[in-house]
């Protein structure tokens, strides 16, 4: 850990365009990581640069190897701060990047993951800071590649809006690897989101903290699509909040919330609440219906997989016909003759008969 | 003053249901229920009046398929012995043999799971349209009325007219009488007639469409016909459900609803008297109530027998149903006539349809 800072130092020593790098930034008495930081590093530029009470891992080499040269050779050049640097590359090694991951950054692994740049330095340096280990971030960069163009700066102040959130260690490090591109918003956008689920929705601020810990996604979503998603279960479907949130319904597509739904109530198995919040039969609890397909089938429905398929087919379909039918609701043209040949028991009209409800 | 909220009639049709059918059916009523508030499933009756073939190739392509020929060419060809299709614990059926069916009819569907929709039938060259668009659980019980060549048919409750026009199909009519009480509907069979049937073929001698109450059949032309088909009037099941409109479930309309299984044995009873010995009755619904087809049926035949001393049997149709199960779902167990259950790969009825032979 002490060593990882003593490293960070180095490469903002390296990277002149980064040089209001966040660790040296960081007032007085914020984070204890960062006061720890601040002494670090007010030592190493008092003392010499070495001996640092916590001593190198004595299994990782000290060097790169010659391989490891060989290939960077390959690769170098460009400008001085290409990632082939050699002090770059020692810096990585200490930060605890094997040599193939080196590789992979300088490299970039693929079309989506450019070779690593200075800017990417950085982001590294603050995905270190939050505690992330190597492999992690490797992940964490190949997912959202975007990441590394993130001013260093901007990244420190995202990760910190999210632990203002109410995001505590642990869940913030795991929000972070399994949805990086919570990372992408802005604190603007980030704060739209939050408020309209706090003022439109009224959830509460730890149910917030909830939702984006357990479905962080949900933060990305276009707040049409959150809408949508949030009516359908409170007015449709007659959720109360804490369901909602302890069920995990935001990881959930609406798409599927609304097929599952739908199936259920058709199968006479799920019945929205009426103005008093009473139901005729008992329902089934949210997390058993929104949990695996299996599970869905066999304990919840009762029906078979066929069964479910055709239906969401025809419910696609439903889906559909109802949206042609409101943007046609001005022509309402006269079907008569034309439509014959449809039969519909006990209906003078010749019409097709539509789904309503 | 704040008045009670309105129930719908297709909410108070569905807590009926939820009631009756629930248990009824028990464990298999969800499955019949999730399919009866979903799109149906079509069959496209073929007019053999308009140029098929074309339009047949079309509809092959598309995937579709008569399933009455499928099902009978099966048996022709005997892959598929019908005595080895019994399934277990299910009786042997009397006859092995394939079922006397009315012929000439050709209905296309899609397959089992294919929800694939028709589009609506066009006018060919002489102005008719190629096809009719229907429950193809509606055909059924024209299959099994069994229209052999010169007879004299009776369809009592003919309207709206998608299984009067179905027995026109069969080519085998001598004469065919068409009734239904209600004005307009006849009004509507008769359009549609106009739109599938060549003139010639549907002058007044050959079919006669009136609007009497079937109840008085009886009176009117006992001992007549070869073959009655008694379509009643019933709950429309699938009607009541989505459709506001016409709704039996109406609470203006309970008397009315209480009373259809009175008026179904009525029908039936009248289509008895206007068979001739020897002549096939079938009675057609399209509910899964008990009270309206069993029940129905029982009160008829007993009545029949007390009132009129005619004596009356009760057709199997287990072969028809084996013969056609890839089709649709057929209710297992029945002890009188057979029923059809909306199911959601085959979301065809519900329909109810049992074959009276008179014997005397």
């Amino acid at each position: 850990m002490v060593l990882r800072w003593a490293s960070l130092f180095r490469i903002q020593q390296l990277s002149f365009s980064e040089s209001r790098h966040p660790l040296t930034l960081r007032k007085c008495g914020q984070e204890p990581q960062q006061a720890l930081q601040r002494q670090l590093c007010s030592s190493l530029r008092n003392g010499p640069q070495q001996d640092l009470a916590c001593s190198r891992d004595k299994d990782r080499p000290e060097t790169p190897s010659q391989e490891l040269r060989d290939k960077l050779k390959l690769l170098n050049g460009g400008t001085p701060w290409s990632c082939a640097h050699e002090e770059t590359v020692r810096s990585l090694m200490d930060l605890g990047f094997t040599e193939d991951q080196v590789i992979q950054l300088c490299e970039g692994t693929s079309s989506q993951m450019p070779p690593l740049s200075t800017q990417g330095l950085a982001t590294l340096s603050t995905l270190t800071t939050l505690g992330l280990n190597p492999s992690s971030i490797l992940r964490i960069l190949e997912k959202c590649p975007e990441l590394s163009r993130i001013n260093g700066n901007q990244l420190q102040q995202r990760i910190n809006s999210l632990r203002k959130l109410g995001l505590l260690e642990g869940s913030l490090q795991r929000v972070v690897a399994h949805c990086p591109h919570i990372l992408t918003l802005t604190p603007k956008r980030l704060g739209t989101s939050v408020r309209f689920l706090r003022e439109e929705c009224q959830f509460t601020g730890q149910q917030v903290t909830e939702i984006l810990r357990s479905a962080p996604a949900t933060l990305l979503e276009e707040k049409r699509q959150l809408q949508n998603k949030f009516q359908y279960a409170y007015f449709r479907m007659g959720i109360q909040h804490t369901d909602m949130v302890k069920s995990g319904l935001f990881r959930v597509p609406l798409e599927e919330i609304r097929s599952r739904h739908v199936f259920l109530e058709r199968l006479g198995v799920y019945e929205t609440p009426d103005k008093k919040g009473q139901t005729r039969i008992i329902n089934p609890k949210l997390k058993d219906f929104l949990g695996t397909s299996q599970d869905f089938l066999t304990k919840v429905a009762r029906a078979s997989l066929d069964e479910f398929e055709v239906f969401r087919k025809l419910l696609a379909r439903e889906q559909d016909e109802e949206k042609e039918g409101q943007e046609e609701e001005d022509s309402d043209s006269e079907e008569d003759e034309a439509e014959m040949g449809y039969e519909s028991e006990e209906s003078e009209q010749t019409e097709y008969t539509r789904r309503k409800k | 003053a704040a008045t009670l909220p309105r129930i719908t009639s297709t909410k108070l049709a569905l807590q009926n249901f939820d009631v009756n059918y629930g248990t009824q059916f028990g464990e298999r009523w969800p499955s019949i229920r999730v399919s009866l508030l979903s799109e149906q499933k079509y069959g496209a009756l073929i007019n053999n009046f308009s140029s098929a073939e074309e339009l047949i190739k079309g509809l092959e392509l598309q995937g579709a398929r008569d399933f009455v020929y499928e099902a009978q060419a099966r048996t022709w060809s005997n892959e598929v012995p019908l005595s080895s299709q019994v399934g277990e614990g299910v009786e042997m059926a009397a006859a092995t043999e394939p079922p006397s069916l009315s012929p000439n009819i050709k209905c296309f569907t899609f397959p089992k799971g294919d929800i694939t929709a028709f589009s609506p039938a066009r006018l060919d060259g002489s102005g008719l349209l190629g096809y009719y668009l229907l429950d193809a659980a509606s055909v059924l019980p024209v299959l099994a009325l069994d229209v052999q060549p010169g007879h004299t048919v009776l369809d009592l409750c003919a309207a709206p007219g998608g299984k009067t026009l179905a027995i026109i199909q069969t080519q085998a009519c001598w004469r065919l009488a068409a009734n239904d009480s209600s004005v307009s509907r006849t009004g509507r069979l008769r359009r549609i007639l106009q739109s599938y049937i060549p003139r010639e073929h549907s002058t007044e001698d050959r079919v006669r469409i009136t609007s009497f109450d079937g109840r008085r059949w009886g009176e009117l032309e006992s001992n007549t016909f070869d073959r009655v088909l008694v379509d009643v009037p019933c709950t429309t099941d699938r009607h009541s459900l989505l459709e506001e409109e016409n709704n039996i479930f109406t609470r203006s309309r309970s008397k009315e609803r209480q009373t259809l299984p009175l008026l179904q044995s009525q029908l039936l009873l009248a289509g008895i008297k206007a068979a001739l010995p020897g002549g096939v009755v079938l009675y057609s619904t399209c509910t899964l109530s008990q009270l309206q087809n069993e029940y129905v049926v029982e009160r008829a035949v007993q009545a029949a027998q007390e009132e009129l001393g005619v004596t009356v049997h009760i057709e199997d149709l287990s072969p028809l149903t084996q013969l056609f199960r890839d089709t649709f779902h057929f209710a297992q167990g029945m002890r009188l006539g057979e029923l059809v259950l909306p199911h959601l790969t085959s979301n065809f009825g519900p329909t109810y349809f049992c074959k009276l032979r008179r014997i005397n």
